[in-house]
């Protein structure tokens, strides 16, 4: 009995000095091991925020992208998964960091850096994409347990979150109106699911409120427009934060993990409560929304230009363009965050007093963005906010993964903007795509048409749409 | 006096003692174990030293409800003499195809009434009074009802609990009710019927009715020892079934009745085959208890008996719920009594397929014996008790109305309804006063339901020589307004041969690592149900899966939903079907 007493005072020793020595945190210390910019934007920003205000937010959002996080700001997950539901690991994690199943970097620019802060990465950055539930301990890139893939740039991320949820906002409205009109008619009312030009199939209303989706095409049957990650499954940059914070570094928004929620302060157990706060979420929030888009190179070399040229005509008839849209119009440049669309588990628009409204238009660039005749800009994101099915008999290697992800088949993917593809090699959703011409032709399904004519030009011809994809890229 | 039934009535009480201190277990074996009254005291006297559950409402969302019943447009109360102390119950239920559910309320001396919903979606709650299609003599001394589809055409039905003869109103699509008891060839009988439950028969293409009966009071030496039987109406397959729909002469007389005041039809033992539950008052019978009874397909049921492992038990057992709280397919029931609300959960070191219960109401909290508020430390009385999750937190809670008989001095006056909402690291912790339900009324029959079809659960209470409580739940109460619970689905299950609200089916509900599972059902709660899409709180969940056992034992493939959404499952579907109510039309 003594022995086992001795045993534990031994413990409680040993347990002591490990929690001094990950407590030095006087942050008061310039050298102090902790992120200063974290709780710096205090309350949740609300309402029009002015040019002074953003900024400062903007700044506090880019030190917190930058900052490598460390135990003393509740760095790390010890007890709990990847998974975008709280879930307990089932046993504690040995090593602070696991390059398989997270968190796998201490900050955000760890990945998002190429070409500038914000933008992809290259292969050796690849994140390894499951659901966190079962196995969520995974130490394999076996695809069977997770689905490898490449960091998407994040420039003009605001600029598409607006774009979706106009589109969203369509859908819904088209929903409504066709149940309406069924209610009203007492018959059957097939509608069109039109936005910006882009169909997402029709749905079927019935009088008695049923609204039959097996038409739906390209976008959740909810008929929210997820514009973010590689399938297209989340819906902001908010819910994307509070995602990635918790996968990629253990550090756990009190809006998805915080008291009212799990029931505890502290539901990875580092020891650390209330890691991130709505404020911080927010001030990442916008300094992703505010990044620059990329924009369309006009390179100093005349042959260059007229090569580009031809590409883009090229793709206009190959049938790229129907769906790597050049651009999509988008009527307002106020940002509201949080944003109408997320649910329960991210801040939403409807959970907060006043929710604050980023003016993207005081941007330095918003300027440079064209419009049309009604005013609207016109965002050149060479994209549709859609799913498509991108494998067929012949072309599958884009359904080299073996899970599906949040209802999206393994072989669906959202259609990749190509603003800025000329800047962040290598390609493809796995990133292993070194040439562009290669993940052209990887393309099939819905894509073989255009994939073919791409394949059925002579080289030149193909060589000019080499040429006008090099010149989308981001700014450096 | 048994003594060996009340010490179980005691167990919880006896195990927190015994935590605590011989000292006090010496005298709650001795002195407490007199009377199930004294004990109940005894623990409202002592409730707060032995909480076993130490959560607070800080790790949860606290939904807040705003009572309406006037500016929703219901103006009724039960009322009544002796025979309408109990009963006071009504149904939630859409009579007119809108898919929104109306409400019929029993009035006891009173009309009955029968409510339209026509709340939009989201906006406050709004009903308006229908006619009922009654003589005065059948719309009185209503104690409850339930609705469900009876005759086999595609309009819901009613069954009407009266203290006399029982009804079976036929429904037309569009709230308009007929009495069909001579078309169905069902007598009604002549009971004081308080509780009801139905379920169909495996292969039985109309549902088999159960009926349970209060006190015989032409029986001599009325009202103490004189129970009537409770009653099991099968549909006579061998009558003619034609366009009348199923005749129900087929009674089966569930001999010894010990004064039932709720019955449900439920799979105990996981194992396909419908048993009854029934809660009976201690007050009047004499060596009576609590009972099961195996209902094997179109054969004699059968009693649950010792010699079967079920243990004897008497409560004053009011009401009774159940759901699956820990997921692993066999239900926990909750039976709303007189102090000792109790908590059942099935004795996972009986023997397999042995029906015996051990009582967890204290280790989770929801004993509910005495009112949370006041200084009145006298036992409360449970009647309607029903697990739904009201702050959609994916952790299913417990309302148990409250209320005095009528003036019994031994029992707490002012005595509120609870809300018991399930704490994420265990146990239940009560939030009726937060919540804002806490009224000085005496409550019986309450109806659960999304009267407003925003994701968000409201509560209709109907209460003793009261108005009715309609509690509209707008979420969490914020300065500046009310901002939303967590994220919520309703399922609304369709077969098209029998059975069309697949009564008897379960549903699984699966977001990450978490199960949650609803059983369709008819019945139980105190001379209430409510009918409809089925209610399922998501936490911080996007979307689910959802797994369908319907009731002929098939299970369904994974259908995929979005939260925050009415979804409706047809059997053999490829994919859910989503529902929308109607919205206010903005320009």
């Amino acid at each position: 009995m003594s022995t086992l007493r001795n045993y534990a005072a031994v413990i409680v020793l040993l347990t002591g000095v490990a929690t001094l020595s990950t407590s030095v945190a006087n942050d008061t210390l310039p050298w102090a091991e902790i992120t200063p910019q974290l709780g710096a934007t205090g309350q949740l920003p609300s309402g029009r925020l002015s040019q002074r205000s953003l900024d400062a937010l903007n700044e506090t959002g880019k030190a917190l992208f930058q900052a490598q996080f460390t135990p003393n700001d509740g760095a790390g997950r010890p007890n709990a998964t990847q998974a975008i539901i709280p879930t307990k690991s089932k046993r504690p994690r040995e090593h602070a960091f696991f390059r398989t199943a997270g968190p796998d970097a201490s900050a955000c620019s760890s990945c998002h850096n190429q070409p500038v802060l914000g933008g992809a990465s290259d292969f050796v950055t690849n994140v390894f994409v499951s659901e966190g539930f079962n196995q969520a301990d995974f130490d394999s890139i076996d695809p069977q347990f997770s689905n490898e893939r490449g960091s998407n740039h994040l420039m003009g991320a605001g600029l598409v979150e607006l774009l979706a949820r106009e589109m969203s906002r369509d859908l819904a409205t088209i929903r409504a109106s066709a149940l309406q009109a069924a209610r009203k008619t007492g018959s059957d009312v097939t509608q069109p699911l039109i936005s910006k030009g882009v169909s997402y199939g029709h749905i079927t209303a019935s009088p008695d409120g049923l609204v039959d989706l097996s038409g739906v095409d390209g976008v959740d049957d909810d008929l929210t427009v997820r514009p973010f990650s590689q399938k297209g499954v989340m819906t902001s940059l908010r819910q994307f934060t509070v995602n990635a914070m918790n996968h990629h570094h253990g550090m756990q928004a009190d809006e998805r993990f915080g008291l009212k929620v799990t029931g505890t302060d502290d539901f990875d157990e580092d020891g650390y409560k209330n890691e991130l706060n709505a404020g911080d979420v927010s001030a990442l929030v916008a300094w992703q929304a505010m990044l620059e888009p990329p924009v369309k190179n006009t390179p100093s070399d005349a042959a260059w230009v007229e090569a580009a040229s031809r590409g883009n005509q090229g793709m206009q008839s190959y049938g790229c363009l129907e769906c790597h849209r050049s651009a999509l119009p988008l009527e307002s440049l106020d940002f509201l965050d949080p944003g109408p669309l997320d649910v329960v588990g991210t801040l939403s628009s409807n959970s907060v007093e006043s929710p604050a409204i980023y003016d993207l238009s005081l941007t330095y660039w918003a300027d440079s963005l064209p419009r049309n005749e009604q005013g609207y800009v016109l965002v050149p994101l060479f994209g549709d906010l859609k799913r498509h099915q991108m494998t067929d008999r012949k072309n599958d290697a884009l359904g080299n993964e073996q899970l599906s992800q949040r209802f999206v088949d393994r072989t669906r993917f959202m259609t990749a903007e190509l603003w800025g593809v000329g800047s962040t090699a290598p390609y493809g959703h796995r990133n292993d795509y070194v040439a562009l011409h290669d993940i052209i032709l990887a393309h099939g399904g819905a894509a073989k048409a255009s994939r073919d004519a791409y394949a059925a030009a002579d080289e030149p011809a193909q060589l000019d749409v080499i040429a006008f994809l090099k010149t989308l890229v981001i700014q450096q | 006096m048994n003594a060996q039934h009340v010490s179980y009535d005691c167990s919880a009480f006896q195990w927190a003692m015994h935590a605590f201190s011989n000292l006090s277990k010496r005298f709650f074996s001795r002195g407490c174990v007199r009377t199930s009254l004294s004990c109940a005291m005894f623990m409202g006297l002592f409730s707060t030293a032995f909480a076993a559950n130490d959560k607070t409402l800080d790790g949860l969302v606290v939904p807040t409800f705003i009572e309406q019943a006037a500016a929703s447009g219901i103006d009724h109360q039960y009322t009544g003499s002796w025979e309408f102390f109990v009963g006071g119950g009504g149904a939630a239920f859409d009579c007119n195809g809108d898919r929104m559910p109306d409400v019929f309320l029993a009035g006891g001396s009173s009309r009955s009434k029968l409510y339209k919903n026509i709340s939009l979606a989201g906006e406050p709650l709004r009903f308006e009074q229908v006619p009922l299609n009654l003589s005065e003599k059948d719309s009185l001394s209503v104690t409850g009802a339930y609705a469900l589809h009876i005759d086999g055409d595609a309009h819901i039905d009613l069954v009407v609990l009266r203290v006399g003869r029982n009804l079976l109103l036929r429904g037309d699509g569009n709230c308009g009710f007929t009495k069909a008891n001579r078309q169905l060839s069902f007598d009604g009988g002549r009971e004081w019927t308080t509780g009801f439950s139905a379920i169909w028969e495996s292969g039985a293409p109309f549902p088999t009715l159960a009926f349970g009966n209060y006190i015989d009071q032409t029986a001599p030496g009325s009202p103490w020892g004189t129970c009537h039987d409770n009653l099991l109406v099968r549909p006579n397959l061998a009558a003619n079934t034609s366009s009348n729909g199923p005749a129900y002469n087929d009674t089966t007389q569930l001999t010894p009745g010990y004064c039932s005041l709720s019955m449900l039809f439920t799979d105990w033992n996981n194992s396909g085959e419908p048993s009854l539950r029934i809660t009976n008052d201690r007050q009047y019978y004499r060596g009576g208890e609590e009972q099961l009874w195996r209902v094997p397909t179109q054969t004699a049921p059968k009693l649950y008996t010792k010699r079967d492992g079920w243990k004897r038990l008497t409560i004053w057992g009011m009401g009774i719920a159940e759901a699956d709280l820990n997921s692993d397919g066999y239900p926990e029931y909750a039976l709303s009594s007189m102090g000792d609300n109790m908590l059942q959960q099935l004795d996972t070191e009986a023997e397999e397929d042995q029906p015996q219960y051990r009582d967890v109401a204290f280790d989770q909290g929801t004993t509910a014996h005495r009112p949370y508020q006041g200084d009145d430390s006298k036992p409360s009385t449970g009647w309607h008790t029903e697990f739904a999750d009201f702050n959609n937190d994916a952790r299913t809670d417990l309302f148990i109305a409250k209320g005095n008989v009528s003036a019994m001095p031994d029992f707490a006056d002012i005595d509120p309804d609870n809300l018991l909402l399930q704490h994420p690291g265990g146990g239940f912790v009560e939030a009726g006063m937060e919540s804002r339900i806490n009224l000085p009324t005496q409550g019986r029959g309450a109806l659960i339901s999304d009267f407003n079809a925003d994701g968000q659960l409201d509560l209709i209470v109907i209460n003793r020589e009261a108005s009715v409580s309609v509690f509209q739940n707008i979420g969490v109460a914020e300065s500046w307004g009310s901002k939303p619970l967590g994220n919520w689905l309703a399922i609304e299950l369709q077969q098209t041969e029998t059975n069309p609200q697949a009564i008897g089916a379960r549903v699984v509900i699966k977001t990450g690592n978490l199960s949650q599972s609803r059983t369709v059902s008819v019945g139980g709660g105190h001379a209430a149900g409510s009918n409809g899409f089925l209610h399922i709180g998501l936490g911080v969940a996007e979307r689910a899966t959802v797994r369908v056992r319907w009731p002929d034992g098939d299970w369904s493939h994974e259908y995929r939903v979005f939260a925050n959404h009415h979804a409706v499952l047809k059997r053999d579907a490829d994919k859910a079907i989503y529902w929308y109510p109607v919205e206010r039309v903005t320009n």
